[in-house]
C-alpha cells in the first residue's frame, strides 16, 4: 500500500518535471529572479498585513476586561464590528479580513501545500475551488456584518479604568501596545513630543500620531487599489470595444478619450470633489477612476488593434466563437500585459492623488489619512506630523514603483534573466 | 505631412467644443446653488428683496435657463395652473420642498409662462386669479441688453423701453382686500396688453427650434465665449478671463524658470549616467533620482518651507508670496531680486520633481542610442569620443525628452495647485483651488476652459513634433 502510494507520488512528481511551464509561470520566474522587486513586494506584503492587523496594535478597547460588576469580557473583540466605533465601511472591511480572512486563509493554505505535488491538471481546479470557497466566504461575511450593523453603546475604557482606580475597585485590563482611538483624543496632551508611551507625540487634537498613521495605512491602500481596479475594468472594457471593432465605433470612443485628456486632471478632479458634500473615500476612488481609466484604454486598445488579425483570432471566429467570447477569452488574456504594468503604477499614483486631495482639504475629513495628517503639520508646524506621513507616503509609493518595475522587465522579453 | 496638420488643427474645434460641453455639464448638474456663496439668498426663503435680488442674479448668469436643452415652449396650461397651486399652497398640502420647486420652477421659465397665465386670470378660483396675476408681474419682466456691444445708442434706447415696460406691468396685480373691480380693472389691463404683444408669447416651428437648441444656458455660454468673454465672477463681480490672464504671469514665471533649470540639469545627468551605465556612480544616480520621483510635492515643498524660514531652524527664505508686499518703489534690479528670493523654495520644489522624470528618460534614450550600429560607425571611423556623444548619441538620444516639452505645456500654464497654495503664490492654481471653495462656477470653468485649450495645443505641438524630429514617422 505504501509502496504504491510513494510510486505514483513519485509519477506525479516525474510529470510535474515534465510540464512545460505556462505564460504566467515564466513571469513569476522572472520577477522572483529581480531581487528589488521581491524585496518591495515583501515589502507591500508586511503594509497590507499592518493594514490588516490595526487594531491589534493600536485599539483604546482593551483586549481583556474584568471588573467584579461586569465579569470577563473582551471589548476588543466586540468593538471590531461595532459601527459605533469604526465608523467607516474600510474600517469594517479590514476587520472582517482580520477576523474572517484570517480564518479562511488557514484551510486555503492547507489545500495548498497538499496540492504542491500534483500535476497541474489536478492541481489547478483543486486550488481554484478552495480560493473561490474562501472567497465567497468573505465577501457573505462582510455583507452580512454591513446589512447588519452592531451597535454598542460607547464607552471609553481607559477612563472608567482611571475612575475605578480613584474608587479603589480591583479590575483586570490587558490592553493594545498603543492603547489609543485614531479619532478621539486626549486634551490633556495636545503636541506631546516624543516619548514611549506615544512613539511619534500626540497632535493638536491629542491624538497619537503613530495609532493615526497605522491607520491611515488602511485608507491609503485601499483608495490605491480598488479606484485601480476600478477603471482598470472599465477602461480595459472601452479599449477592447474600440480595438476590436474599429471604425466608427473606434473614431467615437477616440474623441471621447482626446476630450478627457485634455483636461487637466487635478483641476477637473479637485473640482468634481468640492460638489460632494459629505465625501467619503468610495466618492474620491470613483472620481479619481472617472479621470484615469483612458491610460489603461488606450494600451488595451492599441493591443486589440494589433492582435485582431492574428492568426488565433481568425481560427477562433471560424471555429464560430461568438463575439464576445473572442473578445473576452481570447483576445484579453494575450492584451493584459502592459495593463498590469500600468494598474502597479497606477496604485502609486492613485494614492498620491487621494494624499493630496486630503493635503488640499478636499479628501474624506472623517479618516485618518496620510495627507490630512501632513496638513496639519503644515499649519501647526509640528515636526513628527510632517515627516512620518511624508515618510508612509514616501514609502509605499517607491513599493509600488519598484514592483512596478520588476514587472515591467519581467514582462519584457528582452530582459530574460 | 501637411494633410496630416490641417486634418489635427481642424480636429481641435470638435474636441475643443467636446471638452466644453463635457465640463459645462459636471460644473451645471453639480449640486449646491451657484452665487448662493455671493450673498445671492441662500435655500431660505427670505423677503421680497432678497428675492427679487436672487431672480436677478439668475437671470444674469442665466443660471433660469435649461442647461441644454429647452422644451419649455410644450409646457402645457394644466402644468401651470398645477405649478401655481403647489408654489403657493393653494390646494392639498404640498411639502416645503415641492413649493420651493415649484416657485423656483415659475420663476425660471418666464415668458414661457405668459400664454398660459393669459387664461388663467379667468380661473374660477379667486385665489388662482390673484397669484396669476402676481406671476405674471414677474414673468413679462423683459431682459436688458448688454450695453458692451455693437450699437451702444440703440442699445440704450431700447434698454429705456424695456425698462419703462417692466414698471409698468409690475403695478398689475392686487392685494388681498382689493374690490372686484379693482381686481377686474387689472385683468383687463393685461388683457390688452396681451392682445398686443400676443405674438412674442406665442410659438412658430422656426422658435421653438431656436428655442430648444439656443435658448438654453450652453448656448448662450458659447456665445459669450465668442467674444472671449469668459462671464463675470460671482464672487468679484469682475470679468474672469481678465483675472486669469493676470494670474498666469506669477504661473508663468515660477513654472518656466523651473522647466529650464530642469532641463539644464537633467539633459547632463542624463548622458553622464547613460555613459557610465553600469558603475557605481550611475546606480547611486538612479537611487537619488528614484527618491526624488517618488517624494510627493507636497511633502517637499512643506519641509523645505519648516526648515529654511521662520528661523526655526534657520530663516533664509520669506515663508511665501510672490513678492515683498511694500508700497514703496523697487528699481528694477530691486524687484526682480525679491521674486527671485520669494521663488527659490517653490522652484526648487517644482524642479525636482520635473527634474527626477526628465533625467530617467534622457538616461533611457541615450542609452536607446547608444547601442546602435551608427555610432559604432562613428567610433569606428575614428572620431573622438566627445564627438561621438554628443554630436551623435546625445543628438538622437534627447527626442524623446525634446518631444515630452509639448506634453508639459499644459502643465506649465495650469501651474500646481499644490505648490502655489503651499507657497502662497497668487497663480492659475490657487486661483482655481479659491475658486472652487467659493463655488465661483464662471471662474472655474475659465480655467479648466483655458487650461484645457492649451494641452489640446500641446498634444498637438507634442504629435507634430515626433514627425518634424524624426524623420522616420509618417503620417500620410
Amino acid at each position: 500500500m505504501t509502496s504504491a502510494n510513494a510510486e505514483s507520488a513519485q509519477a506525479a512528481e516525474l510529470a510535474a518535471e515534465r510540464e512545460d511551464p505556462t505564460y504566467g509561470e515564466i513571469v513569476w520566474g522572472q520577477f522572483t529572479k529581480r531581487r528589488i522587486a521581491m524585496a518591495s513586494t515583501w515589502g507591500l506584503v508586511g503594509l497590507l498585513l499592518l493594514a490588516i492587523y490595526t487594531p491589534v496594535i493600536a485599539s483604546n478597547k482593551p483586549f481583556i476586561w474584568h471588573t467584579v460588576a461586569d465579569g470577563w469580557s473582551s471589548p476588543w473583540l466586540t468593538s471590531l464590528f461595532d459601527r459605533n466605533f469604526y465608523e467607516n465601511s474600510v474600517d469594517i472591511f479590514f476587520n472582517t479580513m482580520l477576523v474572517v480572512g484570517t480564518a479562511v486563509s488557514i484551510p486555503v493554505a492547507w489545500v495548498f501545500r497538499n496540492t504542491k505535488k500534483m500535476v497541474r491538471r489536478d492541481r489547478q481546479p483543486r486550488r481554484k475551488r478552495a480560493i473561490q470557497v474562501a472567497l465567497t466566504v468573505f465577501l457573505l461575511s462582510f455583507g452580512a456584518i454591513e446589512a447588519f450593523p452592531a451597535q454598542a453603546p460607547k464607552k471609553v475604557y481607559p477612563k472608567i479604568e482611571q475612575q475605578l482606580e480613584a474608587a479603589g475597585e480591583s479590575h483586570t485590563s490587558l490592553y493594545a501596545p498603543l492603547p489609543y482611538s485614531f479619532r478621539d483624543g486626549n486634551l490633556n496632551e495636545t503636541r506631546q513630543p516624543s516619548s514611549i508611551a506615544h512613539p511619534l507625540g500626540t497632535d493638536n487634537a491629542g491624538r497619537d500620531v503613530l495609532t493615526r498613521l497605522i491607520y491611515g495605512t488602511r485608507i491609503s491602500l485601499t483608495v490605491g487599489v480598488f479606484a485601480v481596479a476600478l477603471y482598470v475594468t472599465f477602461g480595459t472594457i472601452v479599449g477592447a470595444i474600440a480595438g476590436f471593432y474599429g471604425g466608427r465605433i473606434d473614431m467615437a470612443i477616440q474623441r471621447v478619450i482626446e476630450v478627457v485628456i485634455c483636461i487637466p486632471s487635478l483641476f477637473l478632479i479637485l473640482t468634481v470633489a468640492s460638489f460632494i458634500e459629505e465625501r467619503s473615500i468610495f466618492h474620491i476612488m470613483v472620481i479619481i477612476a472617472a479621470v484615469a481609466w483612458t491610460s489603461p484604454a488606450r494600451l488595451v486598445r492599441a493591443e486589440f488593434l494589433r492582435m485582431r488579425n492574428l492568426d488565433f483570432v481568425s481560427a477562433a471566429r471560424a471555429v464560430g466563437y461568438r463575439e464576445r467570447r473572442i473578445i473576452f477569452q481570447e483576445i484579453l488574456p494575450n492584451a493584459l500585459a502592459p495593463v498590469l504594468v500600468a494598474a502597479t503604477f497606477g496604485v502609486a499614483r492613485a494614492i498620491l492623488v487621494e494624499s493630496t486631495m486630503s493635503f488640499l482639504g478636499l479628501g474624506d475629513i472623517t479618516v485618518p489619512s496620510w495627507g490630512q495628517i501632513l496638513n496639519t503639520g503644515r499649519t501647526t508646524g509640528i515636526w513628527t506630523l510632517i515627516l512620518a506621513p511624508g515618510f508612509a507616503i514616501f514609502l509605499t509609493v517607491s513599493l509600488l514603483n519598484l514592483v512596478g518595475e520588476g514587472v515591467r522587465d519581467a514582462l519584457d522579453p528582452k530582459l530574460r534573466k | 505631412m501637411l494633410q496630416y496638420t490641417l486634418k489635427r488643427l481642424l480636429l481641435t474645434i470638435p474636441t475643443f467644443f467636446f471638452i466644453s460641453l463635457l465640463l459645462f455639464l459636471v460644473l451645471n448638474i453639480a449640486p449646491g446653488r451657484p452665487g448662493a456663496a455671493a450673498g445671492g439668498g441662500d435655500g431660505e426663503r427670505g423677503n421680497q428683496e432678497q428675492k427679487e435680488s436672487y431672480r436677478i442674479f439668475k437671470e444674469q448668469f442665466n443660471l433660469d435657463k435649461p442647461i441644454l436643452l429647452n422644451t419649455r415652449f410644450a409646457l402645457e396650461q394644466s402644468e401651470v395652473r398645477e405649478l401655481l397651486v403647489t408654489g403657493f399652497n393653494l390646494e392639498g398640502d404640498p411639502s416645503a420642498a415641492q413649493r420651493i420647486e415649484a416657485q423656483d420652477n415659475l420663476e425660471d421659465y418666464g415668458n414661457y409662462l405668459v400664454r398660459h397665465l393669459v387664461p388663467l386670470l379667468d380661473d374660477a378660483d379667486p385665489g388662482v386669479r390673484q397669484v396669476t396675476a402676481d406671476t405674471l408681474t414677474v414673468a413679462t419682466q423683459m431682459r436688458f441688453v448688454n450695453e458692451r456691444r455693437g450699437d451702444v445708442k440703440a442699445a440704450r434706447e431700447k434698454n429705456r423701453g424695456i425698462s419703462k415696460q417692466n414698471t409698468a406691468v409690475k403695478q398689475w396685480r392686487w392685494d388681498d382686500d382689493a374690490t372686484e373691480a379693482q381686481q377686474a380693472e387689472v385683468i383687463a389691463s393685461w388683457k390688452s396688453w396681451y392682445a398686443d404683444n400676443e405674438g412674442a408669447y406665442t410659438y412658430t416651428g422656426k422658435e421653438k427650434t431656436w428655442a430648444f437648441f439656443l435658448d438654453t444656458r450652453f448656448a448662450k455660454y458659447w456665445s459669450n465665449l465668442m467674444h472671449l468673454d469668459f462671464g463675470v465672477s460671482t464672487a468679484d463681480r469682475r470679468p474672469v478671463f481678465e483675472t486669469v490672464l493676470s494670474k498666469l504671469k506669477y504661473s508663468l514665471s515660477l513654472t518656466f524658470t523651473s522647466v529650464i533649470l530642469a532641463y539644464a540639469i537633467s539633459v547632463p545627468i542624463g548622458v553622464f549616467s547613460a555613459i557610465r551605465q553600469g558603475t557605481k556612480i550611475d546606480a547611486a544616480v538612479t537611487v537619488v533620482l528614484f527618491i526624488m520621483y517618488s517624494l510627493p510635492t507636497f511633502f517637499t515643498g512643506t519641509v523645505l518651507l519648516r526648515l529654511l524660514t521662520e528661523g526655526e531652524p534657520v530663516s533664509w527664505f520669506p515663508t511665501g508670496d510672490f513678492q515683498t508686499m511694500t508700497s514703496d518703489p523697487m528699481t528694477t534690479w530691486a524687484l526682480l531680486k525679491d521674486i527671485l528670493w520669494h521663488l527659490v523654495l517653490p522652484i526648487a520644489t517644482y524642479t525636482s520633481v520635473s527634474l527626477a522624470t526628465l533625467s530617467r528618460y534622457a538616461r533611457a534614450g541615450v542609452i536607446e542610442v547608444i547601442r546602435a550600429d551608427y555610432i559604432r560607425t562613428a567610433r569606428a571611423k575614428g572620431l573622438s569620443e566627445p564627438v561621438v556623444i554628443i554630436k551623435h548619441a546625445v543628438r538622437n538620444g534627447m527626442i524623446p525628452i525634446l518631444t515630452l516639452l509639448g506634453g508639459l505645456l499644459p502643465a506649465l500654464v495650469a501651474g500646481s495647485v499644490v505648490i502655489e497654495v503651499v507657497f502662497n503664490i497668487p497663480g492659475m492654481g490657487q486661483y482655481i483651488f479659491q475658486s472652487i471653495n467659493l463655488r465661483d462656477y464662471n471662474a472655474v470653468m475659465a480655467v479648466l476652459l483655458t487650461s484645457s485649450f492649451l494641452a489640446l495645443i500641446g498634444i498637438l505641438i507634442s504629435d507634430l513634433s515626433y514627425a518634424f524630429v524624426d524623420p522616420r514617422i509618417s503620417f500620410d
